[in-house]
């Protein structure tokens, strides 16, 4: 082919064509690579935390005799004893006080294994002795040795003892902290954004409120932590690691959040829809409350969601506003003291005990499976009620 | 009386009083309508305006005396609060009852209010800023009254540790002048975002370029959920990733290729924050992207180029702006982040050029300083303040420079 | 009807925030991160046992955080208990009296071993007192003067030692853990070198300064991943409490210091030289007024807890001698009064 400024288009083409595959290539290859992760990440939480859903228990015969009253370890075969959770073993003299007529009998009952025992059922390293461990091996053969599933952790709050601990409280906690948070920042926020966008005329006020709004949403968490500290615990006095402290510093997080995305959604009403309102006879508050909120809800409600998983899932701020300690009860009320889910799992993995780190992944998962179907439940109105003006 | 209980007490006793007092203004109105009588306004508006008179008076008082108090000026007593509220309470009722009538343009003068209560919202932002401001400013001002703020930021010395001793007076003899230069702290904050960005940047922009241009709707349905996945997924447990799976993993193919590396290397936080980040820069690059006019592009496949040659001529330069935006406000929110570095990275200060070693960053240092052994207002405690300050200073400066970067250079099409 | 369920609902509302309580019904501990295991391990049991009265809550502020809090004052939005891996001293007595905390009860619960770890797998390593402070010093004496530290690997600060190199992952300067070695090790050198008390003279026995060079590696309040980092980095070791070697004793062993092993009879006897005691403060005003908090301080001081065959040892505390036992234990439960005497 004869060509035109001395170039080879054939050759050409052919180098641009590989360009092109190359660049196409590179471009799955990213979106590939971090699937890939997300599915590495995934495998590798789940196989971590697994095991923590199945907990040994044991089936063991337990005499109540007078002595086992003081002593509670006298209740039990001595050997039996020291492979059964101390959680039970404790309860026994207040069992007796309760009900004296259990004294003189016995009974046989499935009990929760000790952690060591735990552990070594599941095949992993313990502290068990080699004798205790050979009569585990018999109970297991005569059937008195089980993996249950464990459903303990989610009765059960947190606790000193990983075959008992559980994430019920922190659960708790995160739900109070969460309608604290909900509660203060959607309302606010939602009015903040009609205002901002509605009313505001175009002056120095508006300007700073928006500058400030888009700073807002940049500063790192801990920040607000330090907020927290200094103003709602120093010098209004608020509970220190009471929900209530957790659930205002973390609405001034998610302020922005909800702001910036409802501003979005009432932006994308056509003015169409406004004018015809005003032309009826409508007040500017009146075409707000009946028509424009009521069509960005669908908006507004999936960036409110959006925001709230990114407060469920934070702990910075948290750490600094004292709500990581050993809180083993639900909280009752909004000022007694409450831990988060994150903080429960920052916890966790600190411990030195074995038996933790299965859990911190099992608590990782629940975290997870709570987060992405809070995602997933925003995805999901947006997918539905999301209307192309 | 503490906050919670006045305000409980405020909510029990003026809410249904207030509540009554709608529902008696609107059955008023609905009486007197169904005689006849054509009001201005919709009846409801009546029955608020009487709702808003009851409430409004009696919780201004109930906040006026929380804001006494908490400022220490002075303390309502008890018995005289409620009474007061109660009679400004009554005093509304029948201000608000008397005034129902057909002209009475209820409307406008509940609407007033609310407007009134969409500014407050408004500005409730600008009083957290300064609530920010006011705790870590006034903080680091102490700090820098303590330390010269030039060392502070030029200094190569981070060891804070001793001013904790000193502090507490058990420095008696020869302890290691405490140093507060926190030049170490920042370049390890860099480093670790370097390393972050040069993860998320080339596959953000990747990603989103390949659903912008390439990805059919499947592939997007798939796609997009996923990303937003990685995005939903808590920093702590990222944290925990990277302390556990990915530091062994790096230290173990360091070894596999003759080389050192420490267990709290720079390189696993700063993979892992850079997949973190991938989200945010793949949708705000989306975004941009998707803004650029199909006309362009129609335009140039018109002239004979291929897509790669379209985006890389014709689209990325267009949405540069948005882009060069995308990737600032990335980089803030890799230097602000905190759970990830304080569960993978290290606690010495380290200025090295070798990502295998261990250093540590700003927000480690601060979270620290505050949760450790030492009185408050040791210059320990209060370098957490100071760096707080800087870090602040650093994250708005970059925030603001975005803003401009977009306002500047953004092509008005169309 | 529909105005009706609008007051039930607002009624509903308020009475739903009611629990925004004034008086507290849960006790509320702070302190030390040493003993937070052992007080929250305690604060579980009396909480498990004692159904009636609300579990403890425990914090871990360390135990500089845990006296400011302590001594802000009396009152509900005051900590109960503080727990501290150093004893408090006579200024913080001091400033408790001005605040209104005029008395105070000290309890001292046990002893925390502070081992020197390293991987299971290693050869044992005996090392003395003079070779962690070796080790770990900012400056050594080198031919008669103070230098900085040029020592890199063990062997070049002790012939006898292996040729590995110096890598220590330790406590940072804002622990307790690391007040503790470096009184017990450091300061016990350097008050005794010869070339410290020519240079330092009597403050030669105060010499404070780590290393900060790379040998010493500040590690966090996160003593797992210590031990972590010790299961594959054969070189290193590592400094953190007792209780964290007892649990890790399939991957990580203490190395000898003087001779002596870190056992728990080496320890309470005091054999091993690196130990220390744990205490924890309550304020006799709050006792009777936080529901109990009385019972809470008896649990912890019994037999059943802090005894040779208690709870606590299992988890890695190290008792007290009996005798000594038994003292503390008839002073706490009758609330014996911190006088500043007792603390010089």
């Amino acid at each position: 082919m004869a060509s035109l400024f001395g170039i080879d288009e054939k050759k050409l083409l052919h180098r641009r064509r590989a360009a092109e595959t190359r660049f196409r290539l590179c471009a799955i290859a990213a979106l590939f690579l971090a699937g890939a992760f997300l599915v590495f990440f995934l495998f590798d939480i789940g196989r971590k935390g697994y095991p923590a859903f199945q907990q040994a228990e044991l089936l063991v015969t337990v005499n109540y005799t007078a002595e086992s009253h003081d002593n509670p370890y006298a209740a039990m075969d001595a050997d039996t004893v020291q492979i059964v959770s101390r959680s039970f073993t404790r309860l026994i003299p207040s069992m007796l006080a309760e009900n004296s007529r259990l004294i003189g009998t016995s009974q046989q009952l499935w009990v929760l294994a000790s952690a060591d025992t735990d552990q070594y059922m599941k095949g992993r390293p313990n502290r068990l002795r080699p004798k205790h461990q050979a009569l585990v091996d018999t109970m297991r053969q005569e059937g008195k040795a089980r993996l249950a599933f464990n459903w303990g952790f989610f009765e059960a709050g947190d606790s000193k003892l990983p075959e008992l601990a559980g994430i019920r409280a922190a659960t708790i906690g995160s739900l109070y902290v969460l309608l604290i948070t909900l509660a203060i920042s959607f309302p606010v926020g939602v009015m903040c954004a009609v205002y901002l966008e509605e009313f505001a005329p175009d002056n120095r006020l508006t300007q700073v409120i928006e500058v400030n709004i888009n700073n807002l949403a940049a500063i790192p968490s801990i920040l607000y932590g330090l907020l927290g500290l200094a103003i709602f615990i120093n010098f209004m006095g608020v509970a220190r690691s009471s929900a209530m402290v957790g659930g205002l510093t973390l609405s001034l997080m998610t302020l922005p959040a909800i702001i910036i995305s409802t501003r979005a959604a009432i932006r994308s009403i056509p003015p169409s829809i406004r004018e015809a309102a005003l032309a009826l006879g409508a007040t500017p508050l009146q075409v707000v409350w009946h028509h424009v909120l009521p069509l960005s809800l669908p908006g507004i409600l999936t960036g409110t969601i959006i925001g709230l998983a990114r407060a469920m899932g934070e702990t910075a701020p948290l750490l600094i506003v004292g709500m990581m300690a050993y809180i083993p009860e639900a909280p009752e009320n909004f000022s007694s003291a409450a831990t988060v889910l994150p903080a429960q799992i920052f916890t966790w993995a600190s411990d030195s005990q074995r038996a933790f780190s299965e859990r911190t992944a099992a608590g990782i998962l629940v975290l997870l499976v709570l987060l992405l179907g809070m995602n997933a439940t925003a995805i999901w109105l947006r997918n539905k009620y999301e209307r192309k003006w | 009386m503490t906050m919670g209980s006045a305000l409980q007490m405020a909510l029990m006793a003026i809410l249904p009083l207030s509540v009554l007092a709608y529902m008696a203004a609107r059955r008023r109105a609905g009486a007197d309508n169904a005689r006849g009588t054509e009001f201005h306004s919709p009846l409801v508006y009546y029955g608020w305006y009487s709702f808003l008179w009851v409430a409004l008076p009696s919780m201004g008082l109930f906040v006026l005396a929380g804001l006494l108090h908490l400022l220490r000026i002075a303390t309502v007593p008890g018995p005289v609060l409620a009474g007061g509220g109660v009679a400004l309470a009554a005093f509304g009722l029948v201000w608000s009852q008397r005034a129902i009538g057909r002209d009475f343009r209820a409307i406008h003068q509940v609407e007033g209010v609310v407007r009134w209560a969409l500014i407050g919202a408004s500005c409730i932002s600008i009083l957290i800023t300064i609530g920010i401001v006011v705790s870590v400013v006034v903080e680091a001002m102490q700090f820098f009254r303590m330390v010269n703020l030039w060392d502070f930021l030029t200094g190569t010395k981070w060891s804070p540790e001793t001013a904790f001793l000193i502090s507490t007076g058990r420095a008696d003899g020869s302890v290691a002048t405490p140093e507060f230069g926190s030049l170490p702290l920042f370049a390890g904050t860099f480093y670790i975002t370097v390393v972050a960005m040069l993860v998320a940047v080339p596959m953000g922009l990747f990603a989103a370029v390949y659903m912008a241009e390439y990805a059919s709707q499947r592939v997007r349905r798939i796609a997009k959920p996923a990303l937003e996945i990685l995005a939903g997924i808590p920093t702590v447990v990222y944290g925990f990733f990277a302390a556990i799976t990915v530091s062994p993993f790096i230290v173990h193919l360091a070894e596999l290729v003759g080389l050192e590396a420490e267990y709290t290397n720079a390189l696993a936080p700063g993979l892992v924050m850079g997949v973190m980040i991938i989200p945010l820069v793949s949708s705000l690059s989306d975004d941009v992207i998707n803004a650029v006019p199909q006309a362009m592009r129609e335009g140039s496949y018109a002239l004979g180029a291929t897509t790669s040659e379209t985006i890389r001529k014709v689209v990325l330069p267009a949405a540069l702006p948005g882009v060069v935006s995308a990737v600032l406000l990335a980089v803030s929110r890799a230097v602000g982040e905190t759970m990830i570095v304080v569960m993978a990275a290290g606690l010495m200060p380290n200025l090295t050029w070798n990502p295998l070693k261990s250093m540590t960053t700003v927000t480690v240092s601060i979270v620290d300083s505050l949760t450790g052994d030492q009185a408050f207002d040791s210059p320990q405690t209060l370098s957490a303040f100071g760096l707080g300050f800087v870090l602040l200073v650093l994250t708005l400066v970059l925030n603001v420079v975005s803003l401009v970067v977009i306002r500047k250079f953004r092509e008005q099409y169309e | 009807m529909k105005s009706i369920k609008k007051v039930a609902l607002a009624a509903a509302l308020v009475l739903s925030l009611a629990g925004v309580a004034e008086a507290r019904d849960q006790i509320r501990i702070v302190g030390s991160s040493t003993v937070y295991p052992f007080s929250s391990a305690v604060a579980e049991e009396f909480g498990a046992t004692n159904k009636q009265f609300k579990s403890p809550v425990v914090e871990s502020t360390g135990s500089g955080g845990g006296h400011k809090l302590f001594y802000a004052g009396v009152g509900p939005d005051t900590p109960d208990v503080t727990n501290s891996s150093r004893r408090m001293k006579v200024e913080e007595l001091e400033t408790n009296a001005k605040n209104g905390v005029t008395d105070v009860t000290e309890a001292k619960i046990g002893f925390d071993g502070i081992v020197i770890a390293q991987n299971i797998g290693n050869a044992d390593m005996d090392l003395s007192l003079k070779d962690l402070a070796l080790a770990v010093l900012e400056e050594v004496p080198v031919d008669g003067k103070l230098a900085p530290n040029p020592y890199k690997t063990w062997k070049q600060l002790n012939p006898a030692l292996p040729d590995r190199k110096i890598v220590i992952y330790g406590p940072p300067a804002t622990s307790g853990t690391r007040d503790a070695f470096i009184e017990m090790v450091v300061e016990k050198f350097t008050g005794k070198d010869e070339t410290f008390k020519a240079v330092l003279g009597k403050d030669a026995a105060s010499y404070k300064k780590i290393r900060q060079d790379g040998p010493y590696v500040p590690a966090g309040e996160n003593d797992n991943l210590i031990v972590q980092k010790l299961t594959k980095d054969t070189e290193a070791v590592g400094i953190f409490g007792y209780s964290f070697l007892a649990e890790n004793k399939d991957r990580i062993k203490g190395c000898t210091v003087g001779g002596n092993a870190p056992t728990f009879d080496a320890i309470s006897s005091g054999k091993y030289p690196i130990s220390r005691a744990l205490y924890f403060y309550v304020k006799d005003a709050h006792i009777g007024k936080i529901p109990g908090l009385k019972e809470y301080v008896d649990l912890f001081m019994s037999e059943k807890m802090i005894g040779d065959a208690g709870y606590l040892k299992t988890i890695g505390l190290i008792p007290l001698p009996a005798a000594e036992r038994e003292k503390v234990r008839k002073d706490v439960t009758s609330l014996k009064k911190l006088t500043a005497e007792d603390l010089k």
